[in-house]
């Protein structure tokens, strides 16, 4: 299972995925190898102590080091804001998320995990927040690529997203800004310090609500940088904690970051700033200027309401909304231009503050969606993680521009991809050297035609004579002899007319049909036994199969699904 | 629906019936038709749609022809739906033709939207809330809507499919309910035309060759008989029941999975007399015919009926024990029966799946122990329970995949070969062992328990979690290892077993895995907890280096470490298991200890061992800790005065529970009067009041509770105000009760607590005398305090108002501000 998110938006069972889908009445963990998880973002991880710890999945769960060091951060806060704040029963405790962390396997970019015997993933860098991950699955020769969220532009803290050309069957790629192609980042960094200085200028008061570790560092880089170079003196403050947390866990995977700030890291550590320093409640009320990041970055419960409550009122002041909010918090509501809200005790306060919006979100838009596109190669690629109008756009040019079919199945819709996997056949050399006494030599660049009997058992497969697997599954050979009786009505002699009738047949009936009439076992051209794929799951129940069967270089005929089918063995010898 | 609400309507319908606006948040329209469907069970639809007329006209406008967004028109079918379950305005409805033209051939199920799956959702939802009376039965007739969900059954989108699945059965279920005369009758041919072509429709694709229709068959069959339980189910089985039982005869069965639901369901079925439709013959022959892999869960599920015949129950339990039959014959010594199936020769079948591949093989043997695990507790598990074999296949799978098992036979070496470091298996046998506890087992069994639990906890191979179940395991053997009867102590036996234990466990919480130092940690308190009274114990303990080790890690870099540290600590230092420093700057360890606390308390930068800190005082003032007791008040005042500085929101939480425990053991709560009950020391007499208060006040315990109640944090406020008014009913109580007095301090503090409720919380209360605060809490509104925080932090932002503007504010924004995530 690729990712276990929730919903935000919700506050009942809508907020996660409802796994009755998986198995009704089952064990989750029969049904699932294991979970990965590409970063600690809770619409990619939200659910996963409720998956684990409520639901009963007891396998593993895969993620990069500082994914599984910042999960439980972001989950903690979540929960402390859901169940205590806000009352809501059915859901997960504190216990619940480190009994879940527990179980995390944790992972290094490009290092190859073997899952079980069959099953491998690889993670690969993917930007977009520290510890985020793409990741290859691997089974047999096929393989995904699952990108999660990324981001193929570098930042003040973060590198691109860097990927194998791994040519996998399928790419599973997210789609945010599926239609985007986003404006120069450094407009986008100019406007936003332009709007914090101005504001800080006039006397204001600037709040960011931000997410406890995120987008936040790399808006706390540009401001420290803007501030040293100003020499601005209007003091910056951040979450309590949270900037000592922050520095912590940049400081242990400083490999994470972009180069820069690795290469600079002996000297100056990007992550302890000079400006930025820890807020307390006290400091909202101080007189002057100041910038204040808090959390939740929503504006729906905490620290930020309580500032923004504060500062409402005062048209010098600002808020900067730096990501997307649900409806149903304060964020949502100023963000779509209310500005008399209802409080608490038919309270209404009115926002004269500044609201601005400025998306710093990193997500990958539609040209550098192309790009790893065309960096991995893929036979074909499924958006997710976006929406339907902007995927189909997208979806046109990844067709059109790259020749690759793209797919975009709404939630809970299957697609059924073609693949055509190569599954290793021995050949007994009783076979080859017969093929040898015909006087043709192999020739290593053309591709021949054999014929015999495939033999599959224990995730075997060996193409023999048909005499042979007689001979080893110890079965005796069936001889079919086909009779038919026809009445003529000639007026001839019966000698004249059989003669007659022997001539016409030589000259007319196919050679199969004498060989038919001659010898059992009569062999045809060379079909494959069978273009249909096998219904039903990846682990079929094994069933007795042995199918007679040209090795045929024809792509997609062979029905087979790689090793994970396992087949004991029986005969069945078919005329053409 | 609110005034308020009402108004706002008529512009939201504009804003949803206008293509050009589309929706921002996709869980607006759900929470919307959320809200309709709370109005509509308070009161009457009809009502509602002729008080706001736009409602009907949006749903008229969806029907034009436009590039209307496939959710509002799937709002709109779903809305409708909601609206037409009520009898009445389904009339209503019908007579505007709206229903045919949204729901019949000519709505949007012949038209492009329909390629959209939430558009077929929306239908189906639609009809699913529509179909509560007998006149939306001839309707559905009508439009001929039956052959349209028939075909939905196998949808693309699984959600669809399954919506399909679960429609098809609430008509069946509502056309068998029949008209106010009374139900069908119980022959099948007397029931209603629908119920009819459902029954046919499932027959046919019984019947059928393609297994997905062979599933959708059975998956309607098994919602109805869970759900429905009148007499007519009986009939209906008794109609299916040959073409269920055809499908055994097919090889491979088809949908295995959903047959044996299909059985299962049927078998709970408290409407269907199991004896008569044989179904015992059909489960029996099920169990015979599916291959063990897909057998065992019916086998638990049959086992895990009320009744049922005994035959039957050991044919199941059969089943389910092979897979370990196999393991416990391939692995054994000697020739014999391996004494957990007597029977081996229908073994070679699971012996085949077990042996040839490893995926299977791991995958039968998880299965299996599961099973097993969940059957254990069960009142009707299967008597005798064969406690031995089992304890031994236990033992042997956790020797197999560990490497120690040494099998003679070449089945044994290739099931080594197979689970050799498999985790998927360890933790499943070590759930299943740990559960094994619950019965006893001969003493050399028992032995090779404890033996291979110490492997597993000393192999460096072990994975944390395999290490974490291994810890679990342990300590569930450790509670049922045999003991005095009435006597809670450890055994001889376990009691060496612990001083092999404590170096293991020593060694592991020196781990460089967190979790494995946390899981070490979790095993030492629930031990202690345990048996921290008793000698044995306590003396291989304080003789082992795990407490001293346990108290560096309240240093350890890991948070979660360190809160399971202070915890750990905690509970060792209750029991007098705290070790005396060795170093001469710590002069008294119990000391060093609070002060390790306390400095943990204030200033660890994480929330979890200051969470834990707290509940370890909260607990030792409880308790009467020796510490506590020296000077509780110094304690106390202490604690407090950080706690309420944390910004973690939940130890400020803890310290009012702290500051609760103080004040009824200040003030003395209801006590019971068992002459044996050990009176806490500080407890002292009710009155008079004011000189009860007087240490309440000297620990500036109202300071801190005051401050809470005007915290920013709505659970604290509440905890608070739970206290004050616990307080003021003991003021009520109490014969010390006077005239409010008011007084220039009186009037200061409340001035001050009005600033304090403004935000303002810089300026402190100061000393707060007895009478004062008496005086206070007389004159706050507390309970009407109590009521606003009931409610949830955002109740207004929850409210249907705060929705409906919220969806019209979004209007015309959208473009401006690209909704991303983070």
């Amino acid at each position: 299972m690729l990712d276990c998110g929730m919903h935000m938006g919700f506050n009942d069972d809508r907020r996660f995925p409802d796994f009755s889908y998986i198995t009704r009445s089952g064990r989750l963990t029969d049904f699932l190898d294991c979970v990965i998880i590409s970063h600690f973002h809770l619409d990619h991880c939200g659910a996963l102590p409720y998956f684990s710890e409520m639901v009963g999945y007891d396998g593993p769960i895969y993620m990069t080091h500082p994914t599984q060091a910042i999960c439980p951060i972001l989950l903690e806060d979540y929960r402390k804001i859901a169940v205590d704040k806000k009352g809501e029963a059915n859901f997960f405790t504190s216990q619940m998320i480190k009994d879940c962390m527990k179980k995390v396997v944790a992972v290094h970019l490009h290092q190859t995990v073997q899952v079980d015997d069959e099953l491998e993933i690889k993670a690969y860098y993917a930007g977009h927040v520290l510890g985020a991950a793409m990741f290859q699955i691997k089974v047999g020769s096929e393989s995904v690529v699952y990108t999660g969220d990324y981001n193929m532009t570098p930042d003040r803290h973060l590198g691109a997203a860097w990927i194998d050309r791994c040519r996998p069957n399928l790419l599973i790629t997210e789609s945010t800004y599926a239609t985007t192609i986003r404006d120069s980042k450094r407009c986008r960094e100019r406007d936003f310090l332009k709007k914090v200085h101005e504001a800080v200028e006039r006397g204001g008061k600037v709040l960011i609500p931000v997410f406890a570790l995120g987008r936040a560092q790399e808006l706390c880089i540009l401001l420290e940088t803007f501030w040293e170079r100003m020499n601005l003196k209007a003091p910056i403050y951040f979450s309590t904690g949270l900037t000592e947390k922050a520095n912590h866990y940049y400081k242990l995977f400083i490999t994470w970051t972009n180069q820069k700030i690795r290469k600079t890291f002996v000297q100056r550590n990007m992550f302890e700033f000079k400006h930025i320093k820890a807020f307390d409640r006290a400091f909202a009320d101080n007189p002057g200027p100041m910038v204040v990041f808090a959390t939740p970055g929503m504006l729906h419960a905490g620290q930020s309401l309580q500032i923004f409550r504060k500062w409402a009122g005062n048209e010098k002041n600002m808020v900067i909304m730096p990501g997307y909010c649900v409806q149903g918090t304060v964020g949502h509501k100023i963000l779509s231009g209310q500005r008399k809200l209802e409080m608490e005790g038919r309270q209404v306060l009115e926002v004269k503050m500044q609201v601005e919006y400025m998306s710093f979100s990193a997500h990958a838009d539609a040209k550098g969606i192309m790009q790893l596109v065309g960096q991995v190669e893929p036979e074909g690629v499924l958006l997710v993680h976006g929406e339907a109008k902007k995927m189909e756009f997208l979806k046109q040019k990844i067709e059109q521009e790259l020749r690759v079919s793209c797919y975009m199945p709404a939630n809970g819709e299957t697609v059924t991809l073609p693949t055509s996997p190569s599954i290793p056949v021995g050949i007994s050399l009783g076979l080859l050297k017969r093929e040898m006494a015909q006087g043709l030599l192999p020739d290593a660049k053309k591709p021949r035609l054999l014929h015999g009997t495939l033999i599959m058992k224990d995730s075997n497969f060996r193409l023999v004579s048909s005499e042979q697997a007689l001979k080893e599954l110890g079965l005796a050979e069936h001889q079919l002899r086909f009779t038919c009786r026809v009445h003529l009505h000639d007026p001839r002699k019966e000698q004249e007319t059989a003669l007659r009738v022997y001539s016409h047949l030589k000259r007319w009936a196919p050679r199969s049909f004498w060989l038919g009439l001659g010898r059992s076992g009569a062999r045809g051209g060379s079909h494959c036994a069978s273009r249909q794929r096998p219904q039903g799951p990846l682990r079929a129940a094994p069933s007795r199969w042995v199918r007679d069967c040209g090795v045929h270089p024809h792509p997609g005929c062979c029905p087979l699904r790689g090793p994970r089918h396992q087949g004991a063995a029986g005969v069945l010898d078919l005329p053409g | 629906m609110d005034p308020e609400c009402s108004q706002l309507l008529p512009a939201l319908c504009a804003v949803l019936a206008d293509p050009r606006q589309p929706m921002a948040d996709d869980t607006c329209l759900e929470k919307l038709l959320d809200w309709f469907k709370t109005i509509t069970e308070a009161g009457s639809s009809l009502l509602l749609l002729q008080e706001n007329p736009c409602l009907v006209e949006l749903l008229c406008h969806v029907l034009k022809p436009q590039d209307l967004s496939s959710r509002v028109l799937s709002f709109s079918l779903r809305l409708t739906g909601v609206f037409a379950a009520q009898e009445d305005c389904f009339q209503y409805l019908q007579q505007g033709e709206l229903l045919p033209r949204l729901f019949g051939e000519a709505g949007p199920l012949g038209g492009a939207a329909w390629t959209a799956p939430t558009v077929r959702s929306g239908w189906i939802q639609g009809l699913r809330s529509l179909a509560q009376h007998p006149s939306a039965l001839h309707f559905l007739a009508d439009c001929g809507a039956v052959d349209t969900i028939f075909s939905l059954q196998g949808d693309s989108s699984l959600f669809v499919a399954s919506a399909a699945g679960q429609l098809l059965v609430h008509i069946l279920s509502l056309s068998m309910r029949g008209p106010a005369e009374g139900p069908p009758g119980l022959q099948a041919d007397d029931w209603p035309a629908c119920a009819q072509k459902i029954v046919g429709h499932i027959e046919e694709s019984l019947r059928s060759t393609a297994a997905p229709q062979i599933t959708q068959a059975l998956n309607v069959l098994t919602t109805t008989f869970g759900h429905c339980h009148d007499p007519w189910t009986q009939v209906l089985w008794v109609q299916l029941h040959p073409l269920v039982a055809a499908l055994l005869e097919k090889d491979p069965v088809p949908a295995a999975h959903s047959l044996v639901d299909l059985l299962l369901s049927v078998a709970r079925s408290p409407g269907l007399s199991s004896s008569s439709c044989g179904l015992w013959e059909t489960l029996a022959q099920t169990l015979s015919h599916l291959s063990p892999t897909q057998a065992g869960l019916l086998a638990l599920g049959i086992l895990k009926l009320q009744d049922c015949p005994q035959a039957l129950r050991a044919q199941a339990f059969a089943v389910l024990l092979q897979p370990l039959a196999c393991v416990l014959k391939a692995t054994a010594q000697g020739p014999g029966p391996s004494g957990l199936l007597d029977s081996t020769s229908a073994d070679s079948v699971t012996a085949d799946i077990l042996l040839p591949s490893k995926a299977a093989c791991v995958g039968l043997l998880c299965r299996t122990l599961a099973h097993l695990e969940l059957l254990l507790p069960l009142p009707q598990r299967p008597c005798p329970w064969p406690q031995a074999p089992l304890l031994g296949a236990a033992v042997t799978l956790l020797q197999l995949c560990g490497g120690s098992g040494s099998p003679a036979s070449d089945e044994g070496r290739q099931l080594c070969t197979l689970l050799l470091g498999c985790v998927r298996v360890q933790r499943a046998a070590l759930d299943f062992l740990g559960t094994l506890s619950q019965e006893t087992g001969p003493p050399e069994l028992v032995t090779q328990v404890f033996a291979v639990l110490l492997e597993y906890l000393r192999s460096p191979d072990s994975s944390p979690t395999v290490l974490k179940k291994a810890f679990q395991a342990t300590f569930r053997w450790l509670l049922s290892s045999p003991r005095t009867p009435g006597c809670s102590d450890l055994d001889s036996h376990a009691l060496l077993f612990l001083r092999e234990l404590l170096p293991v466990l020593q060694k592991r919480l020196c781990s460089p895995c967190w979790e494995v130092r946390d899981s070490g940690l979790e095993f030492l308190t629930q031990m202690t907890r345990r048996w921290g009274g008793q000698a044995g114990f306590r003396h291989a303990l304080l003789a082992s280096e795990v407490p001293r080790l346990t108290e560096q890690l309240l240093r350890d870099p890991e948070s979660y470490v360190r809160a399971s540290a202070v915890t750990a600590m905690g509970q060792l230092s209750s029991q007098g298991l705290c070790v005396p420093p060795a170093s001469p700057e710590h002069p008294g360890g119990q000391q060093s200890l609070l002060g390790e606390l306390l400095h943990i308390l204030s200033t660890d930068s994480e929330g979890f061992p200051r969470r834990a800190v707290m509940q370890v005082f909260t607990q030792w003032l409880r308790d009467s800790h020796a510490d506590v007791v020296g000077d509780t008040e110094q304690f106390v005042a202490g604690v407090l005065q950080v706690a309420g500085q944390d910004l973690d929101w939940e130890v400020r939480a803890q310290g009012l529970e702290l500051a609760l425990v103080f004040l009824e053991q200040t003030l003395g709560p209801p006590r019971s009067h068992c002459p044996y009950a050990v009176t806490p020391p500080v407890a002292a007499p009710a009155s008079p009041l004011t000189q009860a208060l007087q240490p309440l006040c000297r620990v500036r315990l109202f300071e801190f509770a005051f401050r809470a109640l005007f915290d920013c944090d709505r659970p604290v406020a509440q905890k608070s105000c739970d206290l004050l008014l616990l307080l003021r009913a003991k003021m009520a109580s109490s014969s010390s009760l006077q005239e409010p007095r008011s007084s220039p301090d009186v009037a200061s503090v409340e001035a001050a607590l009005q600033r304090w409720r403004a935000g303002d919380q810089a300026q402190p209360l100061g000393d707060l005398e007895p009478e004062v605060v008496l005086a206070v809490l007389r004159s706050m509104d507390l309970e009407g305090l109590r009521g606003a925080l009931a409610e949830s932090s955002d109740h207004v932002e929850k409210s249907p108002q705060s929705l409906l503007q919220d969806m019209l504010a979004t209007v015309g924004i959208l473009g401006e501000n690209e909704a991303d995530c983070y």
